[in-house]
């Protein structure tokens, strides 16, 4: 079951490195052409050739697609970074690129991945006792829910950062606000909890609201089932039966819910990271989309794409572990 | 039975069924999203009655003798002005005509799009059908922001666009001197390209089973022709899925949207849109003005809110008459 998965995934993982390839070659022109612009009238027919040469351009698409491909495994040479593209903006490899704006991002994610849903679930299952004792007070926090679902996370995030921002802030609370350590102090692990507590609050806002709301359905549907009666008529407490009934058989929908929660958050992160000026994936992202650097952007789908992929393969293999149907 | 009856009984069953709660729902959406059709056309709607009298509506127009004034009850301005002097409510109904007609508009080709994509390829079956949804399932597995920009930035490119056919440009209103609008094009084609994939995922699984449904073999065994199934049987199938998913999409597109142009990718600076007023209200806040940045931000929440509900509400009515399986 699990090797079916895997072996599923690669022809995905396949696929997607086909699309954002396909993606670049859409443009009119070839990179040399973009990375130059006007000023490649000014250069002589040879140089161009041989500059087209050097970044494989002379070979068939395919072959191109191939030595792309390839360049991402590869050991660091000028060849493969070259197949794999330089940044227009500094004609930096992209992989280098790349790769050091990865641990922001995802230590950003991961946190808005653990307090989504931690405080999701803990919501979820407190609208749920409250729509049992007390249905005023679930319409109240459900009603809560649904407005913070609604609010799109770069309008928190600005709204956050302008009340940090003001005077009345500053005697209740005081968190940094932008960038990933204080000006001239060395990265570390330390400050950038620090610096990424707000960020992450916000980005995991929205989907911790849909995990309280759907942990209550889940669990009020089930709560409705013969076996919680039956349980219930056993002698067993309101509680016990939560706890170790209902809630167990919500668990398995929740976690595939975490696996389909990381686009949205790995996709809500890019502009968190624009207002939050965090040097991660997603600001690289929205900095070369501006600067139309096309094989960074490139780079980026595909390395997004695969995130994705390995997150919703270990989101199939965890529910393979905790759900005892699957695995027969 | 005559016909009275039926229809009390109908009522009376579809009660039982769905309860009261989900009608509200629908109710409470339908009228939140209509209020907001309301502030996007009174401008509109103005601009044809009050010319009877000598007056108009201009477009919102900077005023730097009155920038950054606080909502208050004193006409002209009552829920106050931005960093440029634009009266809020102005931007507000010209900005809902931006957000709303993108937003209407991407869903509307997503949905239809992601409707044939995917009863094509349940259709067609085979090798084909998993060709066609394995290519689906790789643009899923990149985040819709991040194709979403990119595909943005490659629509806008200007090499892209002078390859353009002329007819389109044509039609789009580009000249050497307007980009007419291009901008409303680019955002559109981007916003349903990276929205359409969900629903064709939708719509192959409602064919695959309807195709399985005892009334569609039946229908079959009669000796319909392929055309009387479409019409007869799959499409008004199709269209009940495809209206729930099409209001959750406008609300995505809208969302997506105000996005693209709080990053400065959206409908460029002539037209006012929900989050190009959230872009501008940045640079108010360093002067006090929360306002500007809160309204809507408000109204953006609304009408997410309102196709919530809608959705939901049309949603459980549509399945407790049994016209998509729970």
């Amino acid at each position: 079951m699990i090797l079916r998965r895997v072996l599923a995934a690669i022809p995905m993982l396949f696929l997607v490195s086909l699309v954002s390839f396909a993606l670049m070659r859409a443009l009119p022109g070839d990179p040399v052409d973009v990375m130059l612009g006007s000023s490649q009238k000014e250069m002589p027919a040879e140089d161009l050739k041989l500059l087209r040469q050097e970044f494989g351009l002379n070979q068939s698409p395919a072959k191109q697609y191939m030595l792309w491909l390839s360049g991402w495994v590869k050991s660091d040479n000028v060849a493969s970074a070259n197949a794999l593209g330089r940044s227009y903006r500094d004609g930096r490899p992209v992989k280098e690129v790349i790769i050091e704006r990865i641990p922001a991002t995802l230590t950003l994610v991961g946190v808005a991945l653990l307090i989504s849903f931690s405080l999701g679930l803990l919501l979820g299952i407190l609208s749920v006792i409250l729509n049992l004792k007390n249905k005023k007070a679930d319409s109240v926090v459900t009603a809560a829910l649904l407005a913070l679902y609604s609010a799109p996370n770069f309008w928190l995030a600005f709204i956050a950062l302008a009340f940090l921002a003001s005077p009345y802030s500053a005697a209740l609370i005081h968190l940094p606000i932008l960038g990933l350590h204080p000006p001239g102090a060395e990265p570390s692990l330390a400050y950038a909890a620090e610096y990424l507590l707000l960020p992450a609050i916000i980005l995991s806002s929205r989907r911790m609201a849909k995990v309280a709301l759907y942990v209550r359905a889940l669990a009020l549907d089930e709560l409705s089932k013969e076996y919680v009666v039956s349980a219930l008529a056993k002698g067993l407490s309101l509680k016990s039966v939560i706890t170790n009934h209902v809630l167990k058989n919500c668990l398995i929908p929740v976690v595939n819910l975490a696996g389909l929660s990381l686009p949205a958050l790995i996709g809500g992160s890019v502009l968190i990271e624009t207002i939050f000026c965090v040097p991660g994936m997603g600001r690289l992202m929205v900095e070369s989309t501006f600067g139309r650097n096309y094989p960074v952007l490139m780079g980026l789908v595909m390395l997004y794409g695969t995130i994705v992929i390995l997150a919703n393969l270990l989101a199939d293999v965890l529910n393979n572990v905790i759900d005892p149907r699957l695995q027969q | 039975m005559n016909s009275a009856k039926m229809t009390a009984l109908k009522k009376n069953t579809a009660a039982t069924k769905t309860g009261p709660k989900a009608n509200t729902k629908l109710i409470a959406g339908a009228v939140g999203l209509g209020l907001l059709l309301l502030i996007a056309l009174a401008p509109l709607f103005l601009n044809l009655i009050l010319p009877i009298f000598g007056l108009t509506i201009e477009p919102p127009i900077s005023n730097l003798n009155a920038v950054n004034l606080a909502p208050s009850l004193n006409l002209p301005h009552i829920l106050g002005t931005d960093a440029l002097g634009h009266d809020l409510v102005k931007m507000i109904a010209y900005g809902a005509l931006g957000s709303l007609s993108v937003g209407l508009c991407s869903a509307l080709v997503a949905v239809t799009l992601g409707n044939i994509w995917g009863a094509a390829a349940a259709l067609a079956g085979g090798a084909i059908d998993s060709l066609m949804m394995r290519l689906v399932d790789a643009l899923l597995a990149v985040p819709s922001i991040i194709l979403l920009l990119t595909l943005s930035s490659i629509l806008s490119a200007p090499e892209l666009v002078e390859h353009f056919p002329p007819f389109l440009l044509k039609a789009l209103g580009v000249t050497n001197y307007t980009d007419g609008l291009l901008p409303y094009f680019i955002v559109i084609l981007a916003i349903t390209a990276t929205t359409w994939l969900e629903s064709a995922r939708v719509a192959r699984a409602r064919v695959l089973a309807i195709k399985e449904e005892d009334f569609f073999l039946a229908a079959q065994a009669l000796g319909s022709s392929f055309i009387e199934l479409l019409s007869k049987h799959l499409l008004p199938a199709l269209a009940t899925t495809a209206v729930v998913e099409g209001t959750l999409l406008v609300s995505d597109a809208i969302i997506m949207e105000s996005g693209l142009s709080f990053l400065g990718l959206g409908l460029g600076p002539s037209t006012p849109s929900w989050g190009s007023m959230l872009k501008d209200a940045q640079s108010c806040l360093t002067a006090g003005n929360w306002w500007a940045a809160v309204i809507p931000g408000l109204l953006i929440c609304f009408t997410v809110l309102s196709v919530h509900m809608l959705g939901e509400g049309f949603f459980a009515s549509k399945r407790a008459r049994g016209k998509i399986p729970s």
